[in-house]
């Protein structure tokens, strides 16, 4: 392999040395890292007066003689030298240490980080996070302050749950837009994905632009509500071809068990508390030592390979190609992961570079095998330990199972086997996912700087779910058979469309406006969403499993199609070098809201004052650079698909499913709910900023300070009883209100020639409070306790933080102990009735991160930390599982297995699980901590004779978490911990080739 | 030109996509769409309607109409829960929020979920019917009037759940039907002459007999039937010759007779019972719902003492057993209830439960009730099922011998002998020795109709009708969180309007005392 690639290389140098003869005329382009050109560069003859700078394109002409040497030089930018051995001359300036000049992704263009008027970070490269990277987001997590991601657990393909800034809607989505290359991403995933950010290989992407405030996000208008993420994929260079040949393994294992009794522990419990059901314990009164736990996780091994081309054709077309395989195990036995993607990227010029053309092309292929999360994870904690995991006489393919006789019939009894559960279910999820877009930027004749940009997009999915038993599983035993074979099958098929049109015009000017850039343009996407499903169920008579058919859909066809359509402009305006200023705005239509109500308009300003370019801070000589920002913009939301589908506007006809028929023999039709009156849920936001570098780059950070309302807030509300048919339905109602603050601080502490240390460092505050719910006092927010049916913790409440716990306040004894089912009575009458019940909120206001990255010589080590301070999480472990009474059989003949007393991890105190009990805020516990998100060794070899550079590393994740939380993780998207899939502490050597 | 013919290309690609704006579902329907598709649609509508007494949703089991729990909110399962846990005969033992308050009658307010889901549900076969009379103004349908009378039934039933449980509410109909300002509030009288006029006007419009699950014209009078006989607590006014005729329309004009076997109309064949008046349908494989009487059979089911397959169900949920609130009406011990002639007696599971209910919340405390039961009653030995098939009998024809005998007694005319006639056809078809006339009076009715009623949902009424749920004139286990049963006050004669409904609609307000 290593030996072919060699090959390649030399073939490849052959064919470059052939054009290297002419003179007189040299021309080139200067294009930055990114491939983007570069006006203005310095374009000299070394030890001449003769120069020339390049043009808007980055395209320069000089004359010159052969063998003379060109210098290019531009600020921002490492001064670079080249041998003239032709008539082109194509370079790719490196950016200089200075950040300021930065480019800087910001939808519709770029701008540079001195020229940002809005609230923007840029992640790149050098700032991943490094190890056992799966997904895009593990990349950023912790870097950068007010983005707040948390996944939602352990498993390969977990959800991400970004937040930025908190969210602001109630019933909306509360994610941010994700832009992939300029291609807005879909709004809901391929089935089967848990996370949208797993199908976009990480080793692929050159930086991330965050854009928080509204002024930055409100170019996209209607879906920037929550902030937009904008990803942009690594691209071909114009200089030597690189090769990059990445490769690493893992192993990780549970980082946090769950305290629960062994088999001789709980042999003591059941004799203490329930001596009368000790018949119950063990097997034909032989006793066993289960570990549950251990049954069914494993030390898990992963792999990641990455291989990527970077170069061009014949100096002038610059493409890019990838290869990516990823292997990784879940923790959880079964749960695999494995991905394989491939990017190819090429940036052809016509027409003397007047059109640009940018083709990029994405493929991937996952198949996983999902896991029952939620029964295999609830399983191994109810499982009695004093169980064996096999059983040489089972039938159920030689897993203990627990069975009971019931009219003659042997029937399963207690808690299913966790690892017959995960070893007798296949499910693969396969999806082959394809991301096309062709970007057309042509600079047009007749007006100088003037360019027509076309992107057209194109996204596929096919996904396909299976589940199908094996021989003898207990999850298909009926009426005394077996139903091995399939269960469930799914085949969906996702096609969505972007054509986006905009003119972009940029000019300087000499005089008070310096420059000015604006682009004014349409947007159009659509999303559809089709499938099939086999369903299935069993005879109850017989026991088999028959296809379950609806004979008004026999196929189980779904299907979903969303429109946007949007007009946008925007302009920059640079005046007198030190006040920036950009205005824009932007109008959307979705298909969700009926034809009145469709169209939102969104407008933003924002001004930045560069102070450090007026005379009296330059003469202070401490800053490097200081920035004052104020921007303004609102911005829409309209992601309420998930809450009540694709048609929420008009009245539609539902027909009934196979098994919710009523009247014999007729069908069932169910009118839907509707309101027309839907429209855009409006947030606008106020934020102000200063960006500031004292000392020469040795500290530089920037503070942002936001507050924003939204108004017609999207939310699940009651309507008046009987005048719709339904109880609550999406409506424009209430309003809430944010405020918050980030810091980001970088601290440049060392940096000599041997020694380079860098500390980090971010904080952010976010609350969001309902400040209307038009004369309502609380909605439900969901938040369902593990505990009978429907019960909730959560509330959306007037004047609280969105989502806050309802909860009854614990009484204790003097010995600080809690007393069992007792609650204060908050309003003093006497009773404990609701009204004693308070709000508490869950979510944490503060967040942070923080890590070092430290080189001396070849050696480097990094670390990043993140953590939050406040927050709660609600033990619904200790609800479940931590009361004294769970053991007793109900409806079964088998014990339930409980979290540890003896050692503290449950408190016998709680004696049952009734009435209010679940409510009460004992289980509410601090969910502040800090993670040590990974620690990396690293090692840089001498570049070896034929250039290839070696890197070695050894990285930890998740290498340790500092909490007072009692339970296994405090880290929790929804705030109560139940049926967690632990996060893996992951061990990871990686090796990169550059060649 | 070709700056022009991008411009130009975009423009008309911006032109074209805009009536993309305008999506369609493929899968669901307009009504155009559907009376295309299904000449029949009219019917597949009102299928959804009477299925919303006994449905959560239109998609399965998990679905739900209204935004509760799917399992716990249908509207049967409301009866059950709002009309037996409450009252004397029955408890559960699950212990979620909400649930103990019923079944201790203790610590009642506008925030328990339980009353919601009823709430909810009223108000949400209310507009549903209210849609439908105006979709049938704009349709073609064969017996259009037929139709329209069970529409309005179906509508009045819904208003007597308000009536009675809530009291007050506001009056929506097709004329208002869209409106999005509040409706005003109308009292319980006002609401009580909308269904009185409601229901006679569709009593004309009703046939004589109906397929089965229709309503027909003695349901329309067995319900007026209902409203008459408590119409002293809905308006201060009592009806009960009103009551006593409707009851006799019924009896003597609808064709109805008692089932042989008092167990026939419980079990999973009870289609068959000539007894049953209107049913709320039931049926393991395509009628699924954990709120029909899947939720009587499979709550008072518990592996742990029974034998499932005994009442042809699979699952058990051990959550309902009857108190001596109901089988004290039959004997004083486990052995007085199997020693007694009266099969209704031999309706209690006693094996390893106890007879008193020291505490409600022990599933052997107390007799669970095997009334209900999903095997058929001429095939009991056949198909276990997870789902139930046994139809509920909303209105049966001995509810409406006994209301023609309570009326009689209370003094709504009619015969003295009819009157003690049906209470004995009654007792007598179960088994029980026949009463004398001396014998008959307005509080052995109300044994009577324990006996005979009790998980039938009117136990709450028959209580408050008869002065006994509230205060403390009559006590049950459990009756205001006491084992052996205390005052509770008067105002639980109503429950409290929802919370939610009362911020939904600001007209709205809360009952007297809560």
């Amino acid at each position: 392999m290593k030996k072919q690639i060699q090959n390649a290389v030399f073939c490849l140098l052959f064919l470059t040395s052939l054009g290297l003869y002419a003179q007189q005329t040299i021309s080139g382009v200067v294009t930055d890292g990114s491939g983007s050109p570069l006006p203005a560069v310095n374009v000299v003859v070394k030890g001449t007066s003769n120069g020339v700078s390049t043009d808007f394109d980055g395209n320069y002409t000089i004359t010159a003689a052969n063998g003379q040497v060109l210098v290019f030089s531009s600020i921002g930018f490492e001064t670079q030298e080249a041998n003239i051995a032709g008539a082109t001359l194509n370079i790719t300036l490196v950016e200089s240490a200075s950040e300021l000049d930065e480019v800087v992704v910001i939808g519709y263009g770029t701008t540079t980080v001195k020229d940002a008027t809005g609230s923007v970070t840029s992640i790149t490269a050098e700032d991943f996070n490094q190890g056992a990277i799966v997904s895009s987001d593990q990349l950023l997590t912790g870097k950068v302050a007010g983005v707040v991601i948390t996944n939602s657990g352990g498993a390969p393909d977990a959800a991400p749950n970004i937040r930025i800034r908190g969210g602001a809607s109630l019933s909306a989505e509360n994610s941010p837009l994700i832009v992939i290359d300029g291609i807005p991403l879909d709004v809901v995933t391929p089935a089967g994905v848990g996370n949208p950010l797993s199908l976009i290989n990480p080793n692929d992407i050159a930086s991330f632009s965050i854009l928080k405030d509204a002024s930055a996000t409100a170019i996209y208008g209607s879906r920037a509500s929550n902030g937009v993420i904008l990803i942009t994929t690594k691209k071909g260079t114009l200089g030597e071809t690189k090769y990059n040949l990445s490769m690493s393994t893992s192993l990780s294992e549970v980082s946090e068990k769950l305290e629960l009794m062994d088999g001789p522990t709980f042999e003591r419990f059941i004799n203490e508390y329930h001596p009368t059901y000790a018949n119950l314990l063990g097997v034909n009164g032989e006793m066993y030592n289960t570990d549950w736990q251990d049954a069914v996780f494993r030390d898990s091994h992963s792999s990641i390979v990455n291989f990527s081309v970077a170069g061009n054709i014949e100096e002038k077309t610059p493409y890019r190609f990838s290869l990516g395989h990823t292997n990784t195990e879940g923790l959880v036995k079964t749960n695999d992961y494995e991905r394989l993607s491939t990017t190819f990227r090429i940036n052809p010029s016509f027409f003397d570079d007047k059109l640009k053309v940018d083709l990029n092309a994405k493929a991937f292929y996952v198949d996983k095998n999902a896991i029952d999360e939620g029964g295999v994870l609830g399983n191994i904690v109810s499982m009695d330990p004093t169980k064996p995991i096999y059983d040489d006489n089972s039938v159920f393919g030689g897993y203990f199972q627990g069975t009971r006789q019931d009219g003659g019939q042997t029937v399963l009894d207690g808690t299913w086997n966790p690892l017959a559960m995960l070893m007798q279910r296949q499910r693969p999820e396969k999806l082959l996912r394809i991301l096309t877009n062709v970007e057309l930027d042509y600079s047009l004749p007749f007006v100088d700087g003037l360019r027509a940009v076309v992107n057209l997009g194109l996204e596929k999915s096919d996904a396909d779910i299976r589940e199908t038993f094996s021989q003898d599983a207990i999850a298909t035993y009926k009426v005394g058979r077996f139903n091995p074979g399939e269960n469930y099958r799914e085949e969906q098929s996702i096609t969505n469309k972007t054509l986006e049109g905009y003119l972009a015009y940029a000019k300087d000017f000499d005089g008070l406006l310096q420059s000015l850039d604006a682009q004014a343009g349409y947007s159009y996407q659509n999303f559809r969403n089709e499938g099939t499903k086999d369903l299935f169920r069993y005879n109850e008579t017989t026991g088999a499993r028959e296809v379950l058919i609806n004979e008004n859909n026999p196929t189980n066809r779904y299907y979903s199609d969303l429109n946007l359509q949007s007009f946008f402009g925007r302009t920059n305006l640079n005046i007198a070098g030190k006040y920036l200023v950009t205005l824009s705005i932007r109008a959307d239509a979705s298909s969700l809201f009926a034809k009145n109500n469709r169209w939102g308009v969104f407008p933003a300003a924002a001004v930045a004052w560069r102070l450090s370019d007026e005379a009296f801070i330059e003469n202070l000589n401490v800053f490097d650079n200081l920035k004052l920002r104020a921007g303004w913009g609102e911005t829409g939301q309209s992601n309420i698909s998930g809450a009540v589908g694709y048609y929420p506007s008009y009245p539609f006809f539902q027909i009934g499913s196979a098994t919710s028929k009523y009247l014999p023999g007729e069908n069932l039709y169910n009118a839907t709910m509707f309101n027309p009156n839907l429209t855009w849920e409006k947030t606008t936001t106020l934020n102000a900023g200063i960006d500031f570098g004292i000392f020469n780059g040795v500290l530089s950070g920037s503070f942002d300070v936001f507050k924003r309302d939204t108004n017609d807030l999207l939310a699940n509300a009651p309507v008046p009883p009987g005048q719709a048919p339904a109880s609550s339905f999406i409506d424009n109602i209430g309003s809430t209100e944010s405020e918050g603050f980030e810091l980001s601080l970088d601290v440049q502490a060392l940096n000599n020639e041997n020694t380079v240390l860098n500390i980090f460092a971010n904080g952010a505050y976010a609350k969001t409070t309902i400040t209307d719910l038009e004369g309502i006092q609380q909605v439900g927010a969901g938040g369902t306790l593990p505990i009978g049916t429907g019960t909730f913790l959560l509330r959306h409440a007037l004047n609280q933080q969105a989502g806050a716990a309802w909860v009854f306040r614990q009484m204790y004894n003097e010995a600080g102990e809690p007393v069992y089912n007792a609650f204060a009575d908050l309003n003093q009458d006497g009773k404990i009735t609701n009204d004693d019940r308070y709000l508490r909120p869950m979510r944490p206001n503060y967040t942070f991160g923080f890590g070092f990255n430290f080189s001396y010589k070849q050696l480097s080590l990094r670390s990043s930390f993140r953590g939050q301070y406040g927050g709660q999480i609600y033990n619904a472990r200790r609800l479940t599982s931590g009361f004294i009474q769970r053991p007793i059989p109900v409806n079964t003949q088998a014990l339930s297995n409980v979290l540890d007393f003896y050692s503290g991890a449950a408190n016998p105190i709680i004696y049952d699980q009734i009435g209010n009990v679940a409510l009460s805020d004992y289980f509410l516990e601090d969910a502040s901590f800090i993670r040590c998100e990974n620690i990396t060794l690293g090692y840089a070899f001498e570049p070896l004779t034929n250039g290839t550079q070696i890197q070695a590393s050894l990285t930890v994740n998740n290498a340790f978490l500092i909490t007072k939380y009692s339970g296994q993780d405090p880290e929790n998207f929804g705030g109560i911990d139940n049926e967690f899939y632990p996060r893996p502490r992951v061990f990871t050597l990686g090796l990169n080739f550059d060649f | 030109m070709k700056k022009l013919l991008l411009i130009f290309f975009v423009a008309t690609v911006a032109v074209s996509c805009v009536d993309d704006l305008n999506t369609k579902p493929e899968i669901d329907l307009t009504l155009e769409e559907l009376l295309k598709q299904d000449p029949n649609a009219v019917n597949g509508i009102l299928s959804r309607l009477y299925g919303s007494f006994a449905l959560s949703g239109a998609d399965g089991p998990g679905s739900s109409d209204i935004d509760d729990d799917a399992g716990e909110s249908p509207f049967l399962r409301g009866i059950v829960n709002l009309q037996d846990f409450t009252a004397d005969g029955l408890k559960n033992r699950w212990g979620d929020d909400g649930l103990d308050q019923l079944t201790t009658a203790t610590n009642w307010d506008e925030n328990n979920k339980f009353f919601r889901y009823m709430y909810n549900r009223i108000y949400y076969t209310i507009p549903q019917a209210n849609n439908l009379i105006n979709v049938l103004g704009g349709v073609e349908v064969d017996n259009k009037s037929q139709v329209e009378g069970e529409v309005r039934f179906l509508r009045a039933l819904a208003y007597y759940y308000l009536i009675d449980c809530f009291g007050k509410g506001v009056l929506a109909t097709e004329e208002n039907f869209g409106q999005s300002t509040p409706l005003p509030e109308v009292t319980r009288t006002e609401l009580y002459n909308y269904v009185e006029s409601e229901l006679l006007a569709v009593e004309g419009l009703l046939p004589d007999t109906n397929t089965y699950g229709r309503a027909d014209k003695a349901a329309a009078q067995f319900l007026l039937a209902r409203l008459y006989m408590n119409a002293e607590v809905y308006t201060g006014t009592a009806q009960y010759s009103n009551a006593l005729s409707y009851a006799e329309k019924v009896i003597t004009g609808s064709g109805h007779t008692l089932a042989p076997e008092f167990l026939q109309n419980f079990s999973g064949d009870n289609h068959t019972s000539p007894e049953v008046i209107f049913p709320l349908i039931a049926d393991a494989d395509v009628s699924q719902s954990y709120g029909n009487t899947t939720y009587i059979v499979n709550g008072s089911l518990s592996g742990e003492t029974m034998t499932l397959s005994d009442y042809g169900a699979t699952d058990g949920w051990g959550g309902h057993r009857a108190s001596k609130g109901w089988y004290g009406l039959f004997a004083a011990d486990a052995a007085g209830l199997a020693a007694s002639s009266d099969k209704r007696a031999h309706l209690f599971w006693t094996g390893g439960h106890a007879y008193e209910m020291e505490s409600y919340k022990k599933w052997t405390d107390g007799f669970p009730s095997i009334k209900f039961r999903n095997s058929a009653f001429n095939n009991p030995s056949g198909t276990n099922t997870s789902f139930s098939s046994t139809d509920f009998p909303l209105f049966r024809l001995a509810d409406a011998y006994l209301m023609y005998a309570e009326a009689q007694v209370r003094g709504g005319g009619g015969s003295a002998a009819t009157a003690l006639q049906y209470v004995n056809d009654v007792r007598v078809r179960a088994g029980a020795t026949a009463i004398t006339a001396g014998e008959l009076t307005a509080d052995f009715i109300l044994d009577e109709r324990g006996r005979e009623l009790n998980f039938e949902g009117v136990r709450r009424s028959d209580l408050i009708r008869n002065g006994k749920f509230t205060g403390s004139s009559y006590l049950w286990p459990w009756k205001g969180n006491n084992l052996n049963g205390t005052s509770i006050p008067d105002h639980y004669k109503l429950f409290p309007i929802p919370q939610r409904s009362l911020e939904a609609n600001p007209n709205l307000t809360q009952n007297t005392g809560y």
